[in-house]
């Protein structure tokens, strides 16, 4: 099958380049420090000095300690509420669903930005009430507030889901055997979905080390630093330090790709849960008199998670002077004006990206059905190792993606220039979001038989026929979910964007990150006005199209 | 920049991609300071004949780390910076191109170099949002008093180059003494946050009431637009920021390089400068604020500021517990 030899080649060589050479670059600069300068000596000194300094010691503690901390907060703050979700009938679920999704749609730099607007004094909500927050803002609980308000969906949905899928007959078996509701939840439900519930937490663990963003807006005013800052301050300030950021990339993909790694261990592992279709919402419990504390717990998540960033996006894009603050006379429509007129390249930044997200898109697609053909319909040998090139990006934090594509591409021997060129962004979109294309793509595969391919062949098909006439008509839907997802993310990406992004080629991130550090505020709040609403338009484009599939 | 490097993205692209390819070389230039001041000098450059630019906008501290790890592939071609002395690190690592443009005849000795041309200057002052309910700051030791208590910012040294040149200035005024006034203003709960505007954000909500040492044209930009933010010089003196533009010696397209700092140096390349309340560095050309005649101008060493920069960093992220 000699078409079948040249897909697998196509899709090893495709993972190969996007996400094997970055890791390569920076695992080479870690252990040899004077690789920029072609010196192989004195192999990994730098890791030993690195490690010893109490400085970089201080920076992993403050990361784990981060990440403990949001992970036990959206526990705290999800898990009930997911609970809530997957056992009862809670009124106007699946508008409850789409909602607890934006916080995913609003970039995290945004959001800390709009916090910071909010609480500090003689911020919004001291304009509003009289008092202000910004003691707890601007503190270690403040970090973790504003993060869990990020993350917290996926513990909601996790959680959700699980306790959907383990709740539902087991405990009703125990029902029928005399056990009360809360003994069938305690003894049952609950340690059916106790590993669903863990490996959520590792995942939003892994999320929040590997977050920018916030600590970037909101970690220079507390002093807290953590790895992903201290790499992008060792590459970002003069003088730099390659090695030092090398030595601290290899150090945070560790702990991400461990709790990455522990994660899918628990999942696997999950073998005794009971999935036999969804279970229909009619045996759900009803709430009855716990429906309004209930609706006023989803209304009050709701309200912090979006309302409040949101609102205050709003009021910093239509306000034309901050030191005016909330007054009607300062209002203004002069910053989306700037945005319109392309000041600063506004619209440029937004083109740029469309355009990029729409690549990153149509390339993760097709590397992504590639790769689930090879690991589905063919016999490759090592193709179990695809699949773990393929989901590794889920453990490598952005900040390394990008570091190690500078490393890789910055070199004067490549024939073709590909560092500072907009490939560059291409690139790391596409390594960093390969896994959504790769997973959906897989399991909607596994779900074509196979027969399918054997009547084709009988009638003559070769596998190019096969797979254009009708492996991918049959992929496309949940293929096109995947790609949109990869859209949605890629406008909004920002540490890879500001590492990477090329003189003259500004993109969302990178202008909205430009306009706080060295600009206006409010047109950075205009632009991401814009990113926000778009994003949640194709979000509840995806909603609607999962309902309908 | 060859246009075969786009030509994969730019079959995937609109043909606004494609179109430069015929035109000139666009110049790569990577600078220092506010966005809208670049925009301004490059369509007055593009409007003049020039190529158009791709332009690397960051914070000094980000510029030269850009340019250093770019070293075995370097991209830049012009080189705006905020501090003085990275264009004389830049020199002395024989990493600039001589050049002066002829209209630097007019520009005062201090402010030019054969390797680099200071395209303005501008000043440090204090700012201060006047409905903040403090009283009107008039010297720098006035920000470590009871009424500022947790209301002052500082830009952080290690990202903009002036502020460490007014540390170096109040280091050489005062002697150690300078320390005491650090140590002073973090007892009163100052904060460092980031390069210029990231220090001036706060105080435009009115979350502080003061920048201490803030880069002067940004505030009087803001004060423009509307925010209700004051600069003040004190009378014990600060110091100025030259903003050196240079060329580097790698670059492929040195003869619009070249042209553009002639550009700059112009007559209509100046009044850009001026308007955005930069003092243009032609003695010739009207700043349209106060100029370096109306300071009290603190002098240093700055050679040996810089030898010790390391140091002066160290010891102000100690003093000031960052």
């Amino acid at each position: 099958m000699r078409g079948g030899a040249a897909v697998s080649l196509g899709a090893v060589a495709a993972l190969l380049l996007l996400i094997g050479l970055p890791v390569g670059a920076i695992l080479l600069q870690a252990a040899f420090p004077g690789l920029p300068r072609g010196d192989l000596s004195a192999p990994f000194s730098g890791v030993a000095a690195a490690l010893s300094e109490p400085r970089i010691l201080a920076l992993i503690g403050n990361t784990l300690a981060l990440g403990a901390a949001v992970s036990a907060g959206c526990l705290l703050l999800a898990a009930p509420l997911g609970l809530v979700r997957g056992l009862c009938r809670v009124p106007g679920a699946a508008a409850w669903d789409v909602l607890f999704l934006i916080p995913f749609m609003i970039p995290p730099y945004i959001a800390a930005l709009a916090w910071i607007m909010t609480l500090q004094p003689r911020g919004y909500l001291a304009q509003l009430a009289g008092f202000d927050l910004g003691g707890f803002l601007f503190s270690f609980p403040g970090i973790v507030f504003v993060m869990v308000l990020n993350l917290y969906p996926l513990t909601y949905f996790a959680v959700a889901r699980t306790v959907e899928a383990a709740g539902g007959r087991l405990a009703e078996v125990a029902r029928v055997f005399g056990a009360s509701p809360a003994r069938a939840l305690w003894r049952i439900t609950l340690p059916l979905a106790m590993p669903g519930i863990v490996a959520s937490l590792l995942l939003v663990f892994a999320m929040a080390i590997e977050e920018f963003g916030t600590p970037a807006t909101l970690a220079a005013r507390t002093g807290f630093h953590v790895l992903v800052t201290g790499i992008y301050t060792r590459f970002s300030d003069w003088p730099i330090d390659l090695p030092g950021a090398a030595v601290l990339s290899v150090v945070l993909m560790l702990l991400a790709g461990g709790a990455y790694a522990l994660q899918l261990l628990i999942l696997a592992r999950r073998s005794f849960v009971s999935v036999g279709g969804r279970p229909a919402e009619a045996s759900k419990a009803p709430l009855g008199r716990w429906a309004l504390p209930v609706l006023a717990a989803f209304g009050t998540v709701t309200a912090l998670g979006v309302g409040v960033p949101v609102a205050a996006v709003l009021a910093t894009a239509l306000t034309r002077t901050i030191s005016g603050g909330l007054a009607w006379e300062n209002l203004s429509l002069v910053h989306f004006a700037a945005l319109f007129a392309n000041r600063a390249g506004a619209l440029t930044a937004l083109a740029n990206s469309l355009l990029l997200a729409a690549g990153a898109a149509a390339l993760t697609g097709l590397v992504g059905a590639l790769v689930a053909y090879v690991l589905n319909r063919t016999e490759l040998p090592g193709r179990r190792l695809l699949d773990l090139l393929s989901l590794l990006p889920n453990a490598i934090p952005g900040i390394v993606v990008a570091v190690g594509l500078i490393l890789a591409w910055n070199q004067a021997f490549w024939p073709v220039a590909v560092y500072n060129t907009p490939w560059m962004l291409l690139i790391a979109y596409c390594a960093l979001l390969l896994p959504y294309p790769v997973r959906y793509a897989t399991a909607a595969l596994q779900q074509i038989g196979r027969s399918l391919d054997d009547a084709a062949r009988v009638s003559g098909a070769g596998v190019a026929a096969l797979v254009g006439r009708i492996l991918l008509p049959l992929l496309l839907p949940s293929l096109g979910v995947a790609m949109l997802l990869v859209f949605a993310i890629a406008t909004r990406e920002l540490v890879a964007s500001i590492m990477v992004a090329p003189a003259g080629f500004p993109t969302v991130s990178t202008f909205v990150f430009a306009q706080f550090e060295q600009g206006s505020a409010g047109v950075g709040m205009a632009m991401s006005v814009i990113a926000i609403f778009a994003s949640t338009a194709i979000l509840v484009a995806l909603a609607a199209a999962a309902r309908r599939v | 920049m060859p246009a075969r490097r786009h030509l994969l993205l730019s079959a995937l692209a609109a043909p606004a991609l494609i179109a430069p390819a015929r035109a000139q070389a666009p110049l790569t230039i990577y600078t220092a300071g506010p966005q809208n001041l670049i925009d301004s000098l490059v369509s007055g450059f593009r409007a003049a004949g020039g190529p158009a630019a791709n332009v690397f906008q960051a914070t000094t501290g980000r510029v030269m780390a850009r340019l250093e790890a770019e070293r075995a592939n370097p991209i830049a071609d012009v080189v705006i910076s905020a501090s003085w002395s990275s264009a004389r690190d830049l020199k002395a690592q024989n990493l600039l191109l001589p050049y002066l443009p002829a209209a630097a005849a007019a520009v005062p000795p201090a402010l030019k170099d054969g390797h680099y041309v200071a395209q303005a200057v501008s000043g440090l002052g204090i700012v201060w949002n006047s409905r903040s309910g403090t009283p009107r700051p008039a010297e720098w030791d006035d920000l470590a008093r009871p009424e500022f208590r947790n209301l002052v910012t500082l830009p952080d040294p290690a990202q903009s180059g002036s502020n460490f040149d007014l540390i170096a200035g109040l280091l050489a005024a005062r002697g150690d003494a300078a320390w005491e006034l650090f140590a002073a203003l973090r007892r009163n709960g100052a904060i460092v946050a980031g390069a210029n505007q990231q220090a001036l954000n706060p105080v435009l909500q009115g979350a502080k009431a003061a920048v201490f040492g803030a880069v002067d044209y940004i505030a009087l930009e803001a004060r423009a637009r509307g925010e209700s933010v004051e600069v003040i010089f004190p009378a014990s003196g600060t110091v100025i920021a030259p903003r050196p533009a240079m060329i580097l010696a790698s670059s492929r397209n040195q003869e619009a390089a070249r042209r553009f700092l002639d550009y700059m140096l112009s007559d209509d390349g100046q009044r850009r400068i001026a308007r955005l309340f930069l003092m243009p560095s032609r003695a010739d050309i009207p700043a349209e604020r106060p100029t370096i005649a109306e300071l009290r101008v603190l002098g240093f060493d700055e050679t040996a500021a810089e030898a010790r920069r390391a140091d002066i960093l160290a010891r102000f992220r100690q003093v000031m517990g960052v």
